[in-house]
């Protein structure tokens, strides 16, 4: 063989990414195409040339594992020192460390979901521009997955409500509202869900999730966690041009595709936005040390940034999301109705809550001048000063679920903060109830996908949450030891007020150790 | 005193002086690397540093944030290099872009002549034959004002050896265009640089060509036409020419004339201003409306090229994308200031 016949060409690097992407695609002749690739079509969405796809990032599969494995060391060396350290003594407050909680519970399935979904897309796509894309964003998102349950091990050793998130996030009530939303999204066709998580999700809202849980924990001392979002962080960008290629091809390959790109911004961004409260809540009351309010980062990431982004989608036929409107009206008020319900359901929920303190109060009346001091900071103080006369209730009826978002109805009316919104509709003679018209609207448009949702308070009362053999008829019973049982939710340690609990005792016990001499 | 500067992917090494910007050392070496406002706001030229130290320069912390400095990214157009420097630039291979490297040229004007009230046509006779395609432009260094240059795309096509045209139009109360206008005469010395820009033909595509010109952006247009003709190309061209009325629009008979020896070419003059009543028989309105009404609002399968007022350009790729012709038809020549690059931009788009 003449080696030096051999061209010394070096292929740059859009030519190397051709070759070792589309280059490597070919026509099937054994079967058709279209049975090969039987998903791609049935939504609506005409794709005329699959080449049209322009690669919005040029990294090949061998180039990718190198980069991967550089960030992986790198992450794994300061998680190390952070455990070595007891890094963990050197958060803000133990009360920061439920939003580790609220994390690892409701956000690291996500990430495992977004991989089952990626991977399922990929498949299901004729093109190989996108299905590559799709691969490499399937194996970030396992990554991403793996990395966060290691940097939160970490925490596991110390804290409560960490022990069993995987386990948690397919029964408990809250878990519910972020898994319904990906399983909505991976049952969707292919093209729906890159909408739905490559654009929406990973472009639209990215910002306002990975942004505050990221700085949240730069704020409040826990490199453990900031380390991890800083590795994950150089993966968004290359996600966030997918989203964004994939919406431009959409709309690009036939004017057919406009109308359902729009209906599928129109549902996955109410849909992310609602998923999104939990996070406004952890953002005004969860991290001692506050990086900005909810409604600064929204104001920020999704006025000015995702006003910039919709006037140029105009171009193509694309208007703003219809929940607008509604969104701008909310966001006075969406993080404190949020917490107080859950500081309502304290009992039932795998992390602590607390009333803010008043430096805190004063924070929020001055974040939220229009509606802290008029509707929230009155009801909170009247919590607190029950609390203090032992008084401390906690709710333990269940409470109304959306029929699609999962959350249940505490949301006022659009416009009037002293009314819960409801909203209902039948389907089949049966009847079923919503949070708002946008989650109604989502529902009528697909009502036979809604209805099969599996709702945890329907449950309950089905009696699918106790473990097997618990006897409901039996006297003395105790439905909600019974249910927080069958979540693996260890009662007294997990839940209840921060204020009293194992994990600010062991906190200060610890904290104490190492900054002061034990004497005798 | 220089370091050496390697771009990868391709692998080349251009010197960089001390105080030069990779930018200009680049463009210089007949290098080409993304770029749009040069002045560190528009972070079209952003790259990425591999190796070696480098000095930010006046990159703005808009255009540049700190986490992407930490990064190793840096703005080419203020770069400066403290060591020599390996970058990767995310070059795409054009088949239709030339490589002249960027040079300085001194040249007499010849004459200034007026094109309409507020357009002068000014001839320059370069020490030295310029090499350019019809679309580019250079910056002329601004006589009241040494060291300081405004661009001026090239308005006649390549291949008139020495000479060259610069149509300019007065700004009001503009530094530069003021002093074209009012100073600027046969006889005068004048330097200037070139060529730059990425606005030429893409003609190895083989689409009918739609030219869209708004006031003097008419120039590269002009080139451009007069360029593929001289080529004996064949491709069918269209342009629609907007001015504000029939006393500003210029080279009207020529285009008139080209049309009538040539089958394959269309030209639509289009006045937004032209007071009711007047003698002109053509169409009226904005060009963008002009080409909309020309094309019944489908231009799939064509190239656009658009050189005019921003509000123009914007209006025009509105027009354009509803009649379903996308980014990568579609090229403009549009001059960037610093009020529009503190805008909130999404990066949906790339060029447009």
């Amino acid at each position: 063989m003449d080696m030096k016949a051999a061209p010394k060409h070096k292929m740059g690097l859009k030519e190397r990414y051709a070759a070792m992407t589309r280059g490597l695609d070919w026509e099937t002749s054994y079967q058709p195409m279209d049975k090969v690739y039987p998903f791609d079509k049935y939504e609506g969405i005409v794709i005329h040339d699959w080449d049209k796809w322009q690669d919005p990032f040029r990294l090949t599969m061998d180039a990718y594992w190198k980069y991967q494995a550089e960030k992986e060391r790198k992450l794994y060396a300061i998680i190390d020192a952070y455990a070595q350290n007891n890094g963990h003594l050197n958060v803000t407050d133990a009360r920061y460390i439920n939003t580790v909680k609220l994390f690892l519970q409701g956000v690291t399935p996500l990430e495992y979901m977004a991989h089952r979904g990626f991977a399922h897309v990929g498949r299901a796509l004729r093109g190989p521009g996108p299905r590559i894309a799709c691969q490499m964003q399937a194996l970030d998102e396992l990554r991403h997955a793996q990395t966060q349950v290691h940097a939160m091990s970490n925490y596991n050793r110390y804290y409560n409500g960490l022990h069993d998130w995987r386990h948690m996030y397919e029964r408990v009530w809250y878990l519910s509202v972020p898994k319904s939303f990906f399983e909505d999204a991976v049952s969707a066709g292919p093209f729906e869900f890159l909408v739905a998580v490559g654009f929406s999700f990973e472009y639209v809202l990215t910002n306002l999730l990975f942004v505050p849980f990221v700085s949240g924990a730069a704020y409040n001392g826990d490199m453990n966690t900031m380390t991890f979002g800083f590795s994950a962080q150089s993966d968004e960008a290359r996600h966030m041009t997918l989203g964004l290629e994939c919406i431009k091809f959409l709309l690009e390959q036939d004017p057919a595709n406009v109308p359902i790109v729009q209906r599928w911004l129109d549902k996955w961004c109410w849909r992310g936005v609602r998923l999104l409260s939990l996070v406004a809540m952890m953002m005004d009351y969860m991290l001692p040390k506050r990086v900005m309010s909810w409604k600064e980062a929204w104001e920020m990431y999704f006025e000015e940034a995702g006003g910039a982004l919709f006037k140029d989608l105009a171009r193509y036929g694309i208007r703003e999301p219809k929940c607008m409107q509604q969104v701008r009206l909310e966001k006075d008020h969406l993080s404190h109705q949020v917490w107080t319900t859950f500081y309502n359901y304290g009992a039932a929920a795998a992390f602590h809550t607390w009333i803010p303190d008043a430096d805190e109060m004063d924070w929020l009346s001055q974040k939220y001048p229009e509606s802290f001091d008029k509707y929230y900071r009155p009801r909170m103080e009247y919590w607190r000063e029950q609390a203090a006369l032992g008084n401390r209730y906690y709710n333990k009826t269940l409470p109304m679920l959306c029929q699609t978002c999962q959350i249940p109805m505490l949301f006022t009316e659009p416009g009037d903060p002293t009314k819960i919104c409801y909203r209902e509709t039948s389907y089949l003679g049966d009847k079923f109830h919503f949070c708002s018209d946008h989650c109604k609207e989502i529902f009528e448009y697909e009502p036979e996908k809604y209805i099969q949702a599996w709702l945890p308070v329907h449950q309950i009362y089905q009696g699918n949450c106790f473990e097997p053999g618990t006897d409901p008829t039996a006297p003395g019973f105790d439905p909600l030891a019974a249910v927080l049982q069958h979540y693996h939710l260890n009662f007294g340690r997990d839940n209840l007020d921060f204020e009293g609990s194992e994990d600010q005792r062991n906190f200060a016990a610890w904290k104490g150790a190492v900054t002061r001499n034990q004497v005798g | 005193m220089s370091h050496s500067l390697t771009i990868e992917p391709t692998g080349e090494v251009v010197e960089v002086a001390v105080g030069q910007t990779m930018l200009d050392a680049c463009l210089r070496a007949g290098v080409w690397l993304p770029h749009a406002c040069c002045h560190g706001l528009c972070a079209t030229c952003k790259v990425e540093v591999l190796d070696g130290e480098i000095d930010h320069g006046e990159a703005s912390s808009f255009a540049l944030m700190d986490f992407e400095r930490d990064e190793g990214k840096a703005l080419a157009c203020c770069a400066r290099l403290e060591s020599d420097v390996t970058i990767h630039a995310e070059l795409d291979e054009d088949p239709d872009a030339r490589v002249i490297p960027v040079r300085d040229f001194d040249g007499t004007v010849q004459r200034v002549e007026a094109l309409t009230p507020t357009i002068r046509g000014v001839f320059i006779e370069l020490d030295q034959p310029i090499d350019f395609q019809a679309g580019q432009y250079v910056n002329l260094e601004i006589g009241s004002h040494p060291g300081t240059t405004r661009a001026f795309s090239i308005a006649n096509p390549p291949g008139n050896g020495r000479l060259i045209e610069l149509d300019v139009r007065r700004v009001p109360g503009g530094l530069g265009t003021g002093w074209v206008h009012d100073t600027l005469a046969a006889g005068d010395r004048v330097r200037l640089a070139g060529p730059y820009g990425r606005f030429f033909l893409r003609r190895s595509a083989g689409l009918p060509v739609l030219l869209i010109a708004g006031g003097s952006g008419l120039s590269s247009p002009r080139a451009m036409l007069h360029e593929m003709l001289a080529a004996g190309d064949t491709t069918p061209v269209t342009l629609v020419y907007g001015a504000r009325s029939s006393e500003e629009l210029y080279y009207h008979q020529e285009f008139v004339d080209l049309v009538a020896r040539h089958p394959q070419l269309r030209y639509l003059p289009v006045l937004s201003h032209e007071p009711d009543g007047s003698a002109w028989q053509g169409a009226r309105g904005f060009a963008h409306e002009a080409a909309l009404r020309l094309y019944d609002g489908d231009f799939r399968g064509c190239k656009a090229y658009l050189c005019g007022p921003p509000a123009m350009i914007d209006a025009c790729i509105d027009t354009l994308m509803k009649g379903r012709l996308f980014e990568r038809d579609i090229y403009m020549e549009k001059f960037l200031s610093a009020a529009d690059a503190q805008q909130v931009r999404s990066p949906l788009f790339r060029r447009i």
